[in-house]
C-alpha cells in the first residue's frame, strides 16, 4: 500500500532536478533544427532574385497562396515582377522548396510571423527577399 | 483497303494510309515531332520508328511508310525504344534545358517525350548552338538555339500559307532554320509557325511569359473577325483572354489560323473598353448607371413607338450572334414597328440578300468551303479574296498545290494568289466586273457552250437578250481585257467539269453588290455549275456573321429606310432617334462627311459598343456590350456553317451582352421575350426556312451546315463602264491583310504589323509623280481629300492605287462616296 506512493513521489523528486522542458520564450528562444520550414526567403545571386518565375511553386502549392507575375527584363530574360506569399493562407508543406528546379526558394527559421492586420501577412517579394 | 496487324491488332484501312495513320485509327499511340497530319510526310526526327516483320526487323519511319497487304508491326520493342532514348539523347544534347523559362514547357513534345521516355542522363557531350535570338518582330520571337529540325514551321509556311518565310540553311551541324539572308522574319505573320512547332523555338511574343500553358483555361470559340468562321481556342487565366491556342482538330482548317485570328484577340482585355454606360450631359459624356443610361432609351422608344415608329432606325454590326440579331429584328419590328433597320453600310450584304435571294430563292452562297478543294477550276473575282477572308485563301493554296485545282483571277490588281503555281490573273479596269461577267456570259451563249438545263430555267430568253451589247469585241476596251482573253476564260470556264466562283464582299467594297452577284450567278447557272459537288459560287460575306445577318433578314424588308436612307433621313429630320449597334459609320461607311453630318443632326444616338469609337463620342447615349468572349449563342460563316460561340470570360466591367440589352428594352415595350438561348435559337429555327430543324444541341462541336434549295432563275443586269476622268488615278478600296472592319483596331497584333492607313500605287506611276515609300501625299477626290503614306508596289497596274479602308485616322471614307472606283489625284 505504501510501495506505489513512495514510488510515485521517487519520479516527482527526480524530476525536480532535471533540466526543464518548458522554455521560458520569449526570454528563452529556441534554435529550431537545420529542416525546419519557416518563413519562405527568395535566394538572392548577382544582386537579384534567383527566381526566374517558372509559376512551379504556385501550381505545386496545395493551399493556393503563392501569387507569381512574369516579367520581361531588357536582357529579353524571364523573372518575377511580382510574388507574393499570403501568410494566412500557407500550410508550410515546403513543397515550393521542392517544386523549384533553380534553387531559388528556401524556408528560414523564423517563425514568429504573428501580426495585427490581414494585410501584413501578405509577403510581397521585396520583403520575402533573402537578407 | 489493306489490312495489317499492329502490336497483335487486326486493323484495315485505305491503302494509301502510312503506317503512323494506321496506328492512329487503332489507338495506338506512336511519337512523332516532325509530323503533322496537314503537311505531306517529312520522316526527319526518326521518333516513329517501328518495326516490320516482313523487312526483317529493320527499324523503319511509321509516318512516311505507306502500309501493305498483311504487314506486322510492333511499335513498342525494348530495341525500338532504346533507338527513341537515343534519338531523345542526341536531340538533348544541342536543345537548352530552359524549360522553367520556356513558354512551350507544357504543351512541348520534346518535353512530354523525354518524360515519357525517362531520358534523365545523357551518354553525350557537346556545346549548346550560340544563335542569335530574333526579337525584332513584336509577335513572333525566333530562338533557334531550342530548335530540334523538325521543319514544320518551313513547311507549314511553303505548303499552305504559301509564304515561304523559311528554309533550312546549310549543312550538318551547323543546319538552321532562317529566314531570306538569315534577317529578321518579316511575313505576314499568320503564326502558323508557331503553332506547330514542337518545341520554343518559335513563341507568340504578345504571350510570352504571361502564363504557363497549364494553367490556362481553354475555350473552343468562333473566330469573331471574318466570316471564314474559324474555329478558335482561347486561352484564358483571371477572366483574361491571354492567348489562342492551336487545336489541330478544330474544324474544316484543322486549327489553321490567320494573323488577325491568333494575334488579334487582345481587343477582349483592352484598357479602351467601355465598362459603365456613358450619358451625354451638358455636351459631355458622363458615367451613369444602367438604369438612368437604359431608363433614356427607354423613353424615346417608347415614344417612338407612340409616333408609330418611322422615327427611329438602326444599324448593326454583324458581329453580333444569331440570337441577338434576331431580338434586335424583333425590338424593331414588333416592338417599336419600325422597318428602318439595316447592317455593313447597306451594300455590303446586297450580294446576299438581293442578289443571291433573287437569283437562286435565299440569300446565302450556292456552294460551301469544302467546294474550294474539291473543284476542278476556281475563278476568284479580285485577288483581295486572300485579304478578306485568310483561311480560305490558305484552302486555296491547298487546292491549287495539293489538288491541282486551276486558278484563274479576275480582279484590278494581282495579290498573293497570283503568285501560285499555274494561277493566271487576268487584270481588268477598276470596276468593270460586270461588264466583264456579262461578255464571259456572251461567250459561252454564243458558242453554245451553255449546260443543257440552262435554256429551261425561267429568264434565259431574257438574259440572252440582254447579254447582245456584251460582245467580247465591244467591250474589251471598257474592261481593259483583250477580247482573246475574255473569250479563253470563258471557254476554260464553261468546260471545266466543276468550277467554282469566289466573290469576296464588305464595306471596302462597293462594286460587289447585288448586280455584280447575279452576272456571277447567271455565269454560274448558264454553264450549269450551280448544285453540284465542287461547283457554285461562295459569295464570302465580310464579318464573323454577316451570313447569318443575311439569313436573318436585318436589312429593311417592307420598305423601310436602308443604311443610306437612314443616314438621309437623320439629316432632313425624318429619322429622330438612331440605335446604333457597334457599327462604326464614321469610319466604315463611305463618305465621312456626309455620315458626321447625318449622325450630329439626329435628335437622339444611342451607341452600344465595345469602345468609345468615333460614332459613339458622338452619342447621347453610350451602352457597354460584350464581345464575343463573354458569350453564348451561334455565328453562321460563309460556308453556311452554324457554329457554337461559348462563353470564356464574365463581362468586363459593367457591360452587358446585347442580348441582355435588346431584352430589356423590347420588354419594356412590351414584347415578350423568348426564355434563354435556346428557345431563341428555337425560334429561329422556327422562323429562318433554311435553319428550320437545327437546335442549339444538335449544332455539337463542329456546328453544322445548313441544306438550301435552289430555285434557280436568270436575272438580267446591267452593267456599265466607268467614266474617268482625265488625269485622274482610279482609287479602290478593300481590306489589308491584318485587319478586318475597325474591331482589330483595337487588336495589338494587327496594329503591331499594320499600323496606319496607306496608299499603294505602281512603281511607274510612284516615280512619275516623284513619291518615294512612305513619303505622306494628298489624295484628292471630288469629295475631299485625305493625308495618307505612300506604299510602293508592283501588284497595281498603272493609273490604279488601293488604301484599305479600316482606319480612323484619315480614313479613307474621307474621299470616297460609295462608288466602286473613286477617281482621285495624287499630289505631293
Amino acid at each position: 500500500m505504501i510501495m506505489p506512493l513512495i514510488n510515485g513521489l521517487k519520479i516527482t523528486l527526480k524530476h525536480l532536478f532535471m533540466k526543464p522542458v518548458t522554455l521560458q520564450y520569449p526570454d528563452e528562444r529556441p534554435t529550431p533544427s537545420p529542416n525546419y520550414r519557416g518563413l519562405h526567403a527568395l535566394k538572392v545571386s548577382h544582386n537579384r532574385a534567383k527566381c526566374v518565375a517558372c509559376y512551379l511553386c504556385p501550381t505545386v502549392c496545395p493551399a493556393k497562396c503563392i501569387t507569381v507575375e512574369a516579367g520581361e527584363d531588357q536582357n529579353h530574360d524571364k523573372y518575377a515582377e511580382r510574388y507574393e506569399i499570403d501568410l494566412l493562407r500557407c500550410i508550410f508543406c515546403g513543397y515550393c522548396v521542392e517544386a523549384c528546379p533553380v534553387d531559388a526558394l528556401k524556408m528560414t527559421d523564423q517563425f514568429e510571423l504573428a501580426n495585427y492586420k490581414r494585410e501584413d501577412f501578405v509577403f510581397v517579394k521585396e520583403r520575402l527577399l533573402e537578407k | 483497303m489493306v489490312n495489317l496487324t499492329i502490336d497483335g491488332k487486326q486493323v484495315t484501312v485505305p491503302k494509301d494510309a502510312t503506317i503512323y495513320d494506321a496506328a492512329k485509327s487503332a489507338g495506338i499511340k506512336i511519337p512523332i515531332l516532325c509530323h503533322d497530319k496537314k503537311l505531306h510526310p517529312f520522316g526527319g526526327c526518326r521518333m516513329c520508328l517501328v518495326e516490320v516483320e516482313q523487312m526483317k526487323g529493320r527499324q523503319i519511319p511509321a509516318c512516311t511508310t505507306p502500309v501493305t497487304e498483311g504487314m506486322i508491326v510492333s511499335t513498342m520493342t525494348p530495341e525500338i525504344v532504346k533507338a527513341r532514348k537515343l534519338v531523345l539523347e542526341l536531340l538533348l544534347l544541342k536543345h537548352p534545358i530552359d524549360c522553367p523559362v520556356c513558354d512551350a514547357a507544357g504543351d512541348c513534345d520534346l518535353q512530354n517525350l523525354t518524360y515519357e521516355y525517362e531520358v534523365n542522363a545523357n551518354r553525350f557531350q557537346d556545346e549548346k548552338f550560340q544563335h542569335k535570338i530574333d526579337y525584332e518582330n513584336p509577335l513572333i520571337e525566333r530562338d533557334m538555339n531550342r530548335c530540334v529540325h523538325c521543319g514544320k514551321c518551313a513547311r507549314i509556311c511553303d505548303e499552305i500559307v504559301s509564304y515561304g518565310a523559311y528554309s533550312f540553311l546549310n549543312r550538318g551541324l551547323e543546319a538552321k532554320i532562317g529566314t531570306e539572308f538569315d534577317g529578321p522574319l518579316n511575313c505576314e505573320f499568320c503564326g502558323s509557325c508557331v503553332s506547330v512547332c514542337p518545341v520554343g523555338a518559335l513563341i507568340s511574343r504578345p504571350f510570352k511569359f504571361k502564363a504557363r500553358w497549364w494553367s490556362l483555361n481553354k475555350v473552343k470559340t468562333v473566330c469573331s473577325y471574318c466570316g471564314t468562321g474559324c474555329q478558335l481556342t482561347l486561352g484564358v487565366k483571371d477572366n483574361k483572354v491571354l492567348t489562342t491556342i492551336y487545336d489541330e482538330n478544330q474544324g474544316f482548317h484543322n486549327g489553321q489560323l490567320c494573323t488577325r485570328g491568333r494575334f488579334g484577340y487582345q481587343f477582349v482585355n483592352s484598357d479602351k473598353r467601355l465598362t459603365t454606360p456613358l450619358v451625354k450631359k451638358n455636351g459631355r459624356l458622363e458615367q451613369a448607371t444602367w438604369d438612368e443610361a437604359l431608363g433614356l432609351v427607354r423613353q424615346r422608344l417608347s415614344e417612338a413607338k407612340i409616333a408609330g415608329g418611322a422615327t427611329v432606325a438602326g444599324l448593326v454590326t454583324p458581329r453580333l450572334t444569331n440570337e441577338e440579331l434576331y431580338l434586335f429584328k424583333k425590338l424593331f419590328g414588333q416592338g417599336l414597328g419600325s422597318d428602318n433597320i439595316d447592317h455593313s453600310a447597306g451594300y455590303a450584304h446586297e450580294a446576299l440578300t438581293a442578289g443571291a435571294s433573287e437569283s437562286l430563292g435565299y440569300p446565302a452562297s450556292p456552294a460551301s468551303i469544302s467546294d474550294i478543294q474539291a473543284t476542278d477550276l476556281l475563278l476568284v473575282v479580285k485577288s483581295d479574296a486572300y485579304e478578306t477572308h485568310p483561311v480560305l485563301g490558305f484552302e486555296v493554296n491547298l487546292g491549287v498545290k495539293r489538288k491541282g485545282v486551276n486558278l484563274r483571277i479576275v480582279s484590278d490588281k494581282k495579290g498573293k494568289l497570283s503568285r501560285l503555281p499555274n494561277a493566271a490573273t487576268y487584270i481588268h479596269r477598276p470596276g468593270s466586273e460586270v461588264v466583264l461577267f456579262n461578255a464571259l456570259a456572251k461567250v459561252i451563249v454564243e458558242e453554245g457552250l451553255a449546260d443543257s438545263t440552262a435554256t429551261s430555267l425561267p429568264g434565259y430568253a431574257e438574259l440572252v437578250q440582254s447579254l447582245s451589247a456584251y460582245a467580247p469585241t465591244a467591250v474589251a476596251g471598257q474592261c481593259g481585257m483583250s477580247a482573246d482573253d475574255i473569250t479563253a476564260l470563258a471557254r476554260e470556264y464553261a468546260k471545266a467539269e466543276k468550277a467554282l466562283i469566289l466573290l469576296p464582299i464588305g464595306i471596302g467594297y462597293p462594286g460587289h453588290g447585288k448586280v455584280l452577284a447575279q452576272s456571277v450567278i447567271n455565269l454560274a447557272l448558264l454553264t450549269g455549275k450551280i448544285g453540284k459537288e465542287g461547283c457554285g459560287v461562295l459569295i464570302m460575306g465580310e464579318k464573323n456573321n454577316s451570313q447569318g445577318a443575311a439569313d436573318l433578314g436585318i436589312h429593311p424588308v417592307a420598305g423601310g429606310r436602308d443604311a443610306a436612307g437612314i443616314l438621309e433621313g437623320c439629316v432632313s429630320g425624318a429619322i429622330k432617334t438612331l440605335y446604333v449597334v457597334g457599327e462604326n459609320p464614321v469610319v466604315s461607311y463611305p463618305n465621312r462627311k456626309k455620315v458626321e453630318s447625318a449622325l450630329d443632326s439626329v435628335e437622339f444616338l444611342v451607341v452600344q459598343d465595345l469602345f468609345l469609337t468615333e460614332t459613339a463620342s458622338k452619342a447621347d447615349v453610350v451602352l457597354p456590350a460584350c464581345s464575343f468572349a463573354e458569350k453564348n449563342g451561334t455565328f453562321t460563316s460563309v460556308g453556311k456553317a452554324v457554329q457554337k460561340v461559348r462563353k470564356a470570360i464574365a463581362p468586363i466591367g459593367m457591360a452587358r451582352s446585347d442580348f441582355e440589352i435588346f431584352s430589356d428594352l423590347y420588354s419594356s415595350l412590351g414584347g415578350e421575350v423568348p426564355k434563354g438561348l435556346d428557345a431563341t435559337f428555337n425560334e429561329i429555327a422556327a422562323e429562318v426556312p433554311s435553319y428550320s430543324g437545327l437546335t442549339l444541341e444538335k449544332l455539337g462541336e463542329n456546328g453544322s451546315v445548313y441544306p438550301v434549295t435552289n430555285k434557280p432563275r436568270f436575272m438580267p443586269v446591267v452593267g456599265s463602264a466607268q467614266e474617268s476622268t482625265a488625269g485622274a488615278m482610279a482609287l479602290v478600296t478593300g481590306s489589308a491583310l491584318n485587319h478586318c472592319g475597325t474591331l482589330s483596331l483595337y487588336g495589338e497584333g494587327p496594329m503591331y504589323v499594320c499600323p496606319e492607313g496607306y496608299i499603294e500605287l505602281n512603281n511607274g506611276d510612284a516615280t512619275k509623280l516623284g513619291v518615294e515609300e512612305g513619303q505622306s501625299v494628298t489624295v484628292r477626290s471630288s469629295v475631299g481629300e485625305v493625308k495618307l503614306k505612300a506604299k510602293v508596289s508592283m501588284r497595281l497596274p498603272a493609273g490604279v492605287v488601293f488604301s484599305p479602308y479600316h482606319f480612323s485616322d484619315m480614313s479613307i471614307n474621307g474621299i470616297t462616296d460609295g462608288a466602286s472606283v473613286t477617281w482621285v489625284t495624287i499630289s505631293k
